[in-house]
């Protein structure tokens, strides 16, 4: 009798948890994935409203703002969704979405979406950021970026780029297979192929550049036709945190052989003999930047090592590859890389005045209280700095041809 | 109240018990908050320093705890002092403690909400978590100790884990120079990070329950070391990892690092969330801990039932919770709680060791005059 008491409370007990579940309400703050749109990439541009836009304006869509910014979002596409936007050209089957709007704040912008599209747009999956050189040259990268710092769903991995040419540009692709961000994010991972892409700019390391007021290179993006390529580099002064000028792809390669960031590309030369083509495909780069202090006079000198092998030449007839030809080879190679070097430690000295090789962070370790005194106005002083630099190179090999 | 048989700790559970309350809401804010004071990349160095000015404060309230044996700092205070400066003293204990549950309740909130339940009002969040934690405690000691152990290995191993993967945004030169702007902006560090170390004076309540509590003052150096080492490996990789003037602008730069990075192919692409699960545990057991020891200081001071207290409290920890407006007044009543531990927990320990001190000296000569 006693026992069965004892069960029948055990079953009420047990009813009720199971009946409380019932009463849980769950994740409160779920949204579901085929509810919202994902966009992947940013265009920032100068105010210039697209079509769609103005006619909208004609009907009537208005609120106050500046036009200061055109931005651009990138929405992957991958359902069924009626299409509204800008893409003028086969809209039916494209993969991706871009959508403009123009005004002063883009987080206003960003919500402004939610009254054009049937998803409200979300930022976790933002892959990269392209910014219009011409723009940068107005706003500085604080104004440009806080919101995308501040956003709690942006992650701070997302690459940032520049483009001399329009950004929403960059955004589109021929074809329906690509989608343009992706395909960004995934040509900077081609820096074991060559030596024009530099180390990947993401908000976190920009950051901290834009704390230290820092001058700093970001990758250049054109667009043409649909079509992208990395050319160049744009330099953001420390101080301003604007767009101050771009690098040509020569430039470039000077500065990444200075910093030895390089993973891996080649470098083309002439035989200064036969005035024909020498290809070196480098396996290893080294730089090391020596800071010295004497007399309350900074000089720089960097010493610059690489290993690699002779992968294609030119040679008019079959001479024989030999020592004397593989020192010549050398020779010529290292003699154009101090041609870049030459370039591109001009433009940034001279022309510039940024140091966006990481000379000042060497002086910081080396010389830490003769930093402390300079750091303010490090640009200004890094252009009148002596740089010295001496280039050895090694052709360890001659691939898998011998002889000739 | 007398404490029942069956609640007794291990050496090694009290060890857990200390560094479980260390590692609480501070290791997301760390390299920011001592950034901002030292200034120079050696924050790593003033973690170190900070640590073993927690670990001798450690020692002191250890040595001074095991000479009462059985007894918790509420007890043997009213002893020494008399019962109207020692309830005094007490009192201002519980309410550090429940100050301290508050804010680790009020910072998990602010947390959870930015990243990872956007809609889920904040009362939501606190009262869920409060009551699990209430229904820990009113299993005494022990289970509170048996869950901690379960909590500290996995908080290490997942915690190394997404740090290490982190290693790929780590350079050295953001460490560089070393002791460049000289010792002196790591000594006035040293100001900030020992407050990271706050959570050591839990050892003047749990030596009462050690089954050993001579071995009170290893139990609070191991308890020490083990966030001491998490701390230094945390400072030097995020700063690594972000550069110094990075983590200046970072609200929480530790979860910011792992939002830098992401590794694609694998089941998982991003690490946050792990690191927040574990950083939650972390809170609840600094949470528990903290409530229990004022709850337990209540009820020894006035002489109430423990679950009475444990009630009561629950009330006015919420309420303490919701109080700061913004975050910076959040942050801003975390260091006062932090100056206040100091001051707590350094000269009231130490007088009370020499008071204690000195009766023994007293209590031996007595004896031996009664004796002869």
């Amino acid at each position: 009798m006693r026992r069965r008491k004892v069960d029948h409370k055990r079953w009420i007990t047990g009813c009720m948890a199971t009946l409380i579940l019932f009463l849980q309400t769950g994740c409160w703050s779920k949204d579901e994935i085929e509810d919202l749109s994902i966009y992947v990439g940013m265009a920032l541009d100068l105010p210039y409203e697209t079509v769609l836009e103005r006619k909208m304006d004609q009907l009537g869509s208005d609120y106050r703002k500046r036009n200061h910014i055109s931005f651009t979002l990138q929405i992957v596409d991958k359902q069924s969704e009626a299409k509204s936007g800008d893409t003028k050209d086969d809209p039916t089957s494209k993969p991706y979405l871009n959508i403009s709007e123009t005004g002063d704040s883009l987080f206003e912008m960003i919500r402004e979406f939610a009254t054009r599209l049937e998803r409200p747009v979300i930022g976790h999956h933002l892959k990269v950021i392209v910014i219009n050189e011409a723009l940068s040259r107005r706003y500085s990268m604080n104004n440009l970026l806080s919101f995308m710092l501040r956003d709690n769903d942006i992650r701070l991995n997302c690459l940032v780029m520049m483009s001399s040419g329009t950004a929403r540009k960059v955004m589109e692709a021929k074809g329906n297979s690509i989608i343009p961000s992706f395909r960004l994010n995934g040509m900077v991972d081609n820096r074991y192929r060559t030596l024009k892409i530099i180390p990947p700019v993401s908000l976190s390391k920009l950051e901290s550049q834009m704390n230290a007021h820092a001058s700093y290179l970001l990758q250049n993006v054109i667009a043409v036709n649909g079509e992208v390529k990395l050319s160049g580099a744009a330099v953001i002064l420390g101080k301003t945190q604007k767009f101050i000028g771009r690098l040509s792809e020569e430039e470039l390669l000077g500065t990444i052989w200075l910093t030895g960031e390089g993973k891996g590309g080649v470098v083309k030369s002439y035989d200064p003999k036969t005035k024909q083509v020498i290809t070196y495909e480098l396996k290893s780069m080294k730089s090391k930047i020596k800071s010295r202090v004497v007399g309350g006079k900074i000089s720089f000198h960097v010493s610059i090592e690489s290993d690699g092998r002779l992968i294609e030449e030119w040679m008019e007839g079959n001479e024989t590859i030999d020592d004397e030809f593989i020192i010549r080879s050398e020779k010529a190679t290292s003699k154009e890389v101090q041609r870049l070097i030459k370039l591109g430690l001009n433009k940034i000295q001279n022309r510039y005045k940024t140091d966006v090789v990481g000379f000042g962070s060497r002086l910081s370790i080396e010389h830490p209280k003769v930093w402390k005194q300079v750091k303010e106005n490090w640009d200004e002083t890094f252009s009148q700095v002596p740089i010295t630099y001496d280039v050895k190179l090694n052709i360890s090999e001659t691939g898998s041809k011998q002889g000739h | 109240m007398t404490q029942k048989a069956q609640d007794r700790i291990t050496t090694v559970q009290a060890a857990v018990i200390v560094s479980n309350f260390l590692l609480g809401s501070g290791i997301l804010t760390l390299p920011r908050a001592s950034a901002e004071v030292v200034g120079t990349p050696d924050v790593w160095f003033s973690v170190l320093l900070g640590g073993f000015v927690a670990i001798g404060a450690g020692i002191l309230m250890a040595v001074l705890s095991k000479w009462h044996k059985g007894k918790t700092v509420f007890q043997y205070n009213q002893k020494l002092l008399g019962k109207w400066i020692g309830g005094t003293i007490g009192l201002a204990f519980v309410i550090y403690f429940f100050m301290t549950a508050a804010y680790q309740v009020r910072a998990l909130s602010e947390v959870t909400q930015l990243f990872l339940l956007e809609g889920t009002p904040s009362w939501a969040i606190v009262m869920v978590f409060m009551w699990v934690s209430l229904y820990l405690m009113f299993g005494g000691i022990n289970p509170i100790a048996r869950l901690f152990e379960l909590i500290l290995p996995v908080t290490i191993v997942i915690y190394l884990l997404v740090m290490l993967m982190s290693l790929k945004l780590f350079e050295w030169d953001n460490l560089r120079p070393f002791l460049g702007q000289g010792i002196l902006p790591v000594l006035d560090g040293v100001r900030s990070t020992a407050l990271s170390f706050l959570g050591v004076e839990i050892i003047l309540v749990i030596t009462a329950f050690m089954s050993n509590p001579n071995h009170s003052v290893k139990a609070v150096v191991i308890g020490t070391s083990i966030p001491l080492v998490i701390y230094m490996l945390t400072v030097v990789i995020v700063i690594g990892g972000l550069s110094l003037d990075g983590v200046l602008t970072r609200t929480w730069p530790t979860l910011d690092l792992i939002r830098s990075y992401e590794y694609t192919g694998l089941i998982f692409e991003r690490f946050e969330s792990l690191l927040l699960v574990i950083w939650i545990m972390q809170i609840y057991s600094t949470f528990t801990i903290t409530y229990f020891a004022s709850a337990l200081g209540l009820s020894q001071i006035f002489h109430f039932d423990i679950k009475t207290c444990l009630y009561g409290l629950l009330p006015i920890v919420f309420t303490l919770s919701t109080l700061p407006q913004n975050i910076d007044v959040l942050f801003a009543l975390g260091d006062f709680l932090g100056k206040s531990a100091f001051f707590l927990f350094v000269p009231i320990p130490l007088l009370l060791l020499i008071i204690t001190k000195w009766r023994k000296g007293a209590n031996k000569d007595a004896a031996e005059k009664s004796g002869s």
